[in-house]
């Protein structure tokens, strides 16, 4: 009998607390990955500064490439969005919960379409979360009516699935989704504390948690590797989880950021700020158990993982919001 | 039949709601008379049901406010209007006032926010333990400069302000207990004190956030030293200083006429106290008798007061002007509960703030005054139109249920003009209105004669009258004072 072990091993980070826009990100959501190693962020942003809304452009490399999209309600426009994700003709879709469509880009960032107004019925939206595509089909996690829709990448309505409760195939405020190699699909049903894994017809399969003693606490997004494991970002516990097909755990990881290039260069023109970092202590023993605010607190931590990424060489993404992001670990 | 006596209990619970909440719509307003008023205050004191405002949804949906950086108000104005233990919320927002801290310095609204659950927390325990809370409280360190306050040389700002602002008031004290009060606080600090100093300095949140406060206790920069605070002599802590504050009659005193301003009757501006005796001295006196009885405890004083006939006698009903935060909360509360995520939170944060009273952003460290500062012409308007926004739609929960109870209260199909106005007082409140109130509201009202609600154009003809009577009332001067 041989056993494999699992592991990760933190890499880097890509990241910088841009509210006023420029190089970095604001309060991203979501996150996806180009086959030639453009890394779409999508930034929220603060009510209070509209021009951080936004795709930005970047690289693990550390490379700032641009922007797409902006504030606004227009075509093109974005206000609260969520998910972000590609096509293989390498389109871009964005889902925006506040103006309850989706917007589609063309390759180079300009807007196509858009589709969806807010509602229950058919082509309808009650702020969607999460977006997935597979073979030109496009599955929206329809998170207030608790149900997946299906469209065709024009945006028809193919189909749906779902309803609210904790039963087989039920959401309670479902978020993210993926899919694995043999086409499953996997929905983080975020208040159910539980992933549920469904056919590509929405049949459903099996699930990993749920329930009083979960070992999922209001998980946000999930990814699966060629491997079959399971990449949970653990929004409630602050942590990256990774379980196998069964639901046992086989590797947490609470986050470990450094100071990536982007913080350095900032930092060398603070003086002030980089000499007060000296003594700087990033992580201690806190006197809460409470893990968002544990989160607050420690820089190197996940502050609310919001999106877990795989590329195609199995390297891990994992997107935070609070600490506007994205940590990269990879094999060991 | 209204009998005098179910009216005059109504017209106290009405009363107590408001003051010990945010006032109350029919069905809580239903509950609570059967309840009576001893339960009611033994529910709102101790409430036997968790807190059900559901933390997590604040969390996803409001995306900048779960690292609440900003929009700590908004943030805050969702429990409050959401909340089912309203004296809890209410108990927030009288210490927030007392021990007024702000994001204008300290450029997080997260550490604010934190403290806003240490009153949650600790807001009707004993005073003694609130005040040591305060002392650790990172928000309160940062923003009265703690964080300087070192064994070889002393930061007296927060030893002048535990005595003057938070305890004992002006005259009551020396500068040699400020310095020796201060002294007994050093090393009482935040971890990592010097880089985040200088990010709150420099108002930046870069790298990667801001980063929350923690409390530490620095004990080789602490004065072991002797001190002598208000008379008595040791090598006093932090809490021992709290200890000697709280056995003062002049901090019982404090306590008392501060809750007095805030539950019963606008008292004169805090800065006038020393001169001015309070406005009722024997209350005074009964809450501070309370303090000592009860060691100390604020719950203990709060069920004092509402008890007291000085608090349930008709003088005190609408002796307070309402602050910003009550009128929006109370407003919103009358419509029915709120969605996630929504920008009604956002416009009512920022309604307070043009009413005078950002949350989290006191004017400086002696908070709001109250009173007459609520109210100018520009507030006012701003008033009356948030007010007649948030309850212009009749199909709002809240605003439907007022409509229909004002229907029932008609006990038939058809309802004179002076009837709607009647039963709208008595709906939202029920509210005591001056004659020249009444006959205006009628006076306006007559325009729409009688109705009926039988069909549905009818219907809707009788919502469109009864909103625009809704809005009338809540634009009178009775609604603007609690």
């Amino acid at each position: 009998m041989t056993t494999t072990t699992f592991g990760l091993k933190y890499v880097t980070n890509v990241g910088f607390a841009a509210d006023f826009g420029g190089r970095g990100f604001s309060l991203p959501s979501s996150m996806a990955i180009r086959a030639d190693g453009v890394i779409f962020v999508v930034s929220r942003g603060k009510s209070s500064t509209k021009n951080s809304n936004g795709i930005q452009m970047v690289t693990k490399d550390h490379d700032f490439l641009g922007q797409i999209g902006t504030y606004g309600a227009g075509l093109g426009g974005m206000m609260w969005p969520t998910s972000v994700v590609l096509d293989s003709d390498e389109n871009l879709y964005l889902a925006d919960e506040y103006f309850n469509k989706v917007t589609k880009y063309d390759r180079e960032g300009n807007p196509i379409t858009e589709w969806g107004t807010k509602g229950s019925g058919d082509g309808q939206f009650n702020q969607p979360s999460g977006l997935l595509i597979q073979d030109r089909l496009m599955y929206v996690v329809d998170s207030r009516n608790n149900r997946i829709q299906m469209y065709s990448l024009d945006g028809n309505f193919v189909g749906q699935w779902g309803s609210g409760g904790d039963g087989e195939g039920e959401f309670n405020l479902p978020w993210g989704i993926s899919d694995d190699s043999e086409g499953n699909i996997y929905v983080a049903d975020w208040r159910n504390d539980r992933i549920q894994k469904f056919d590509s017809n929405g049949n459903y399969i099996s699930a990993i948690g749920g329930g009083k003693t979960s070992v999922l606490d209001r998980p946000s997004d999930v990814a699966v590797d060629p491997d079959g494991n399971i990449y949970v970002t653990d929004w409630g516990s602050q942590c990256l989880l990774v379980l196998d097909q069964p639901g046992n755990i086989l590797e947490t990881k609470r986050g470990e950021a450094d100071l990536s290039p982007w913080s350095v260069e900032y930092l060398s023109s603070q003086d002030d700020e980089r000499k007060a970092r000296e003594s700087f202590v990033p992580v201690y023993k806190a006197d809460t158990e409470d893990p968002s605010e544990v989160s607050a607190r420690m820089e190197p931590y996940f502050w609310d993982p919001v999106a877990v990424e795989l590329d195609q060489d199995g390297t891990v993404y994992v997107l935070e919001t609070g600490r506007h992001r994205f940590q990269i670990f990879e094999r060991i | 039949m209204t009998t005098i006596r179910s009216r005059q209990e109504a017209l106290l619970m009405a009363h107590l709601l408001r003051r010990a909440g945010f006032g109350a719509t029919p069905y809580e307003m239903d509950r609570a008379l059967s309840m009576g008023y001893q339960a009611v205050l033994d529910d709102l004191l101790n409430p036997d049901h968790p807190d059900v405002i559901p933390d997590d949804l604040i969390r996803r949906y409001h995306v900048d406010q779960s690292d609440l950086r900003s929009g700590g108000g908004a943030h805050w104005v969702y429990r409050l209007v959401m909340t089912d233990t309203p004296l809890r919320e209410k108990i927030c927002l009288f210490w927030h006032r007392v021990f007024a801290t702000g994001t204008t310095k300290l450029i997080q609204n997260r550490v604010v926010t934190n403290q806003i659950d240490m009153f949650r927390e600790h807001g009707m325990g004993r005073f003694d333990d609130l005040l040591v809370e305060l002392s650790r409280d990172p928000a309160m360190i940062m923003w009265l400069d703690n964080q300087d306050n070192h064994g070889s040389n002393i930061n007296e700002n927060y030893g002048r302000e535990i005595l003057e602002l938070f305890s004992m008031g002006v005259g009551n004290y020396s500068e040699d207990d400020i310095k020796e009060t201060a002294r007994a606080f050093t090393g009482w600090r935040v971890v990592n004190p010097d880089y985040m100093s200088i990010r709150m300095r420099n108002n930046t949140a870069r790298p990667y956030g801001y980063m929350s406060w923690q409390f530490e206790y620095d004990d080789d920069d602490h004065d072991d030293g002797e001190k002598i605070i208000l008379g008595q002599k040791g090598k006093w802590n932090g809490e021992d200083a709290v200890r000697i504050i709280c056995e003062q009659d002049a901090t019982a005193r404090f306590v008392s006429r501060h809750l007095y301003h805030f539950f019963v009757a606008d008292e004169l501006p805090v800065p006038q106290w020393p001169h001015e005796d309070p406005k009722d001295p024997e209350a005074i006196d009964v809450l501070c008798r309370s303090y000592f009885e009860n060691d100390h405890d604020i719950g203990a004083m709060l069920r004092t007061l509402f008890e007291s006939d000085f608090f349930k006698d008709g003088g005190s009903r609408y002796a307070r002007i309402k602050s910003p935060s009550e009128m929006v909360i109370g407003t919103m509360r009358l419509a029915g509960p709120i969605d996630l995520p929504s920008e009604e939170t956002y416009m009512a944060d920022a309604a307070c703030a043009n009413m005078g009273q950002a949350l989290m952003r006191p004017p400086s460290v002696e908070g709001w005054q109250g009173g007459t500062e609520w109210i100018n012409t520009g507030a006012y308007v701003e008033r009356v139109n948030f007010a007649g926004r948030i309850l212009n739609d009749p199909d709002k929960q809240g605003v439907r249920d007022i409509i229909d109870r004002i229907k029932a209260l008609s006990g038939q199909s058809t309802i004179t003009s002076d009837e709607l106005v009647d039963n709208c007082l008595e709906v939202l409140g029920p509210l005591e209105v001056l004659d020249t109130t009444r006959h205006g509201l009628k006076n306006y009202a007559s325009k729409f004669g009688d109705m009926k609600w039988s069909d549905e154009s009818l219907s809707s003809e009788f919502d469109r009258a009864a909103v625009a009577i809704i809005q009338l009332v809540v634009s009178s001067q009775e609604y603007q004072t609690i």
